[in-house]
């Protein structure tokens, strides 16, 4: 339990570094800027999170159909 | 120059503002709107969140355009019957209405458009569901760039929600102080260390804040137009995730089983039904506050008459019950807000008019006080004059229920207090009330000493 805020201090070093190493064009400030530079950080995660749920969502259909199929008698069943 | 009556509230936006004339609301729309708008409406977005009901309806007034010359369009949105904020919401309307801004902005992006504001204040309650009311904050998506309204729903939205579930759900009334939605630093220090091991609440919200502090007025070079558009939609998959695994039972408040726990005979209860019904029968109010509603019970009765009922409680665990009942029965003219009358909503933001107090928002055709009196007068000390002063502004026609003091749930509030209420007794009651009020029935409750009065306010001149 004590690790925790440690680990996420690592987490957040790791990220927060990523996105400043990204960055390169046009610099402002506002108070949103750390919201903005953490969005773009992680935008890979999530995007890569968002792709393996999809994939294994449309995996998972396949399966319920094909087993819901088989149930039923499959397909060519008359 | 601008029409008159332009709303308080809405100046931040230079894309529009609203106004009211002859009693109407608008929504001017200027030229920095001009292309948002038009790309809203020929996208087929608008069709497809009005039919979802997910945004406000409205339809176009071509003859504002030749007075106002500075406005572009001027539209007439569908009128909330009374604004409500995210500070009188129970747990389960602030995560709908956060559900909801999510699933707007999903289908926007299928438009290529997108909410560039994700704030609480921009979703109201209509006939029961959360609705989307500020139509301009539907803008054209830039390829690339990050989601600007990310911060404004983090604050707005997770980190409240995150607070009521995973703390205390009375944490809700920061939002009162904070109108723009609670600082994440703070909600950070607040949550309790198990939050972090959510991974939506260690990246948006824990993360989140950290990457605030370190920017905070810090000159950086950031890269523009990065985050892909299936990064977007894992953004909001991730906030959506998060946002529904946040969960909050309504129990264990004095309140919550009020009903089981009461003077009431089924004779006297059915009186006190009849009384309601009689009532609204009556009066024929088109907006009724049930003031102290707990879960709703009599504000029901009110809302079969058809009328727009309002059921105020302070109690959280009521509020949440009644609206997840509203949801279950789909219930269109019933809404539970959480007031504490003795501190009920103040006027709020920049020079006190962006958020309007409780009494701005009124008053009602009429109002329930049922089982409330004796609350206010000895619980909170409120003089009898008081209590009718504010019943008078809050309504034209009352309902009011007076408890004596021999009436055992008054015994209870004076078991551990003195008993300085030497004036609390019914001719006083009624002496107080005659002031500002006819009584036009009385109903006495079988089985106990309760009596019901309803009331119609003098027209005082002056």
């Amino acid at each position: 339990m004590i690790r925790k805020p440690h680990q996420c201090r690592i987490a957040a070093g790791l990220i927060l570094g990523c996105a400043v190493l990204a960055g390169q064009a046009a610099g402002y400030i506002d108070p949103g800027t750390g919201s903005y530079i953490l969005q773009i950080a992680i935008a890979f995660l999530v995007g890569i999170a968002f792709s393996v749920k999809i994939f294994w969502k449309k995996i998972a259909a396949f399966f319920r159909k094909t087993f819901a199929a088989n149930k039923d008698g499959g397909p060519d069943a008359s | 120059m601008p029409p008159e009556g332009r709303l308080p509230s809405s100046f931040r936006d230079p894309a529009g503002y609203m106004f009211r004339r002859d009693g109407v609301l608008y929504r001017g729309i200027r030229d920095p709107g001009r292309f948002h708008y038009d790309r809203l409406m020929s996208s087929g977005l608008y069709e497809e969140l009005v039919s979802a009901r997910l945004l406000v309806p409205h339809e176009e007034i071509p003859s504002f355009r030749e007075v106002h010359e500075d406005l572009y369009k001027v539209i007439r949105p569908e009128e909330i019957p009374f604004v409500s904020y995210p500070y009188e919401w129970s747990f389960s309307q602030l995560q709908d209405a956060a559900l909801l801004t999510l699933e707007i902005e999903k289908r926007a992006l299928r438009h290529d458009m997108t909410l560039v504001d994700a704030s609480a204040f921009n979703v109201q309650f209509l006939r029961g569901r959360p609705i989307l009311i500020d139509t301009l904050s539907l803008r054209q998506a830039v390829e690339g760039e990050p989601w600007t309204a990310y911060r404004q729903y983090c604050q707005h939205f997770l980190a409240p929600l995150a607070l009521m579930s995973l703390r205390d759900v009375r944490l809700s009334q920061l939002l009162r102080v904070h109108i723009d939605g609670i600082p994440l630093d703070l909600v950070s220090s607040l949550l309790p260390l198990r939050s972090r091991r959510r991974a939506s609440l260690l990246l948006h919200v824990h993360l989140h804040a950290r990457s605030q502090k370190r920017f905070a007025g810090r000159e950086v070079r950031v890269a523009r137009g990065k985050v892909s558009r299936q990064a977007r939609l894992g953004l909001i998959d991730s906030l959506e995730s998060g946002t529904r695994k946040l969960r909050w039972r309504a129990t264990g408040t004095e309140w919550a089983d009020y009903y089981d726990d009461t003077n009431y005979t089924p004779e006297g209860l059915a009186a006190k039904r009849r009384a309601v019904e009689d009532f609204v029968a009556r009066v024929r109010p088109r907006t009724v506050w049930d003031l102290g509603g707990n879960i709703g019970t009599f504000s029901r009765i009110a809302a079969a008459s058809g009328a727009q009922v309002i059921s105020f409680d302070v109690d959280p665990v009521c509020i949440e019950r009644g609206y997840l009942r509203v949801r279950a029965e789909k219930e269109q003219n019933l809404l539970p807000l959480l007031i504490d009358l003795t501190n009920p909503s103040p006027a709020a933001g920049w020079e006190n008019a962006e958020r309007l107090s409780l009494l701005e928002r009124g008053p009602a055709d009429a109002v329930l006080a049922l089982a409330l009196i004796h609350h206010l007068a000895i619980g909170n000390n409120v003089p009898l004059e008081k209590a009718a002063g504010f019943f008078a502004r809050a309504g034209r026609s009352l309902l009011i229920e007076f408890i004596p003091k021999s009436d055992s749930q008054v015994k209870r509030l004076l078991v551990t207090r003195e008993d300085i209420f030497e004036r609390y007794t019914r001719e006083e009651f009624e002496r107080v009330f005659r002031q500002r009020f006819e009584i036009v029935r009385r109903v006495s409750l079988a089985g106990s000493e309760r009596t019901l009065y309803a009331m119609e306010r003098k027209d005082i001149p002056g």
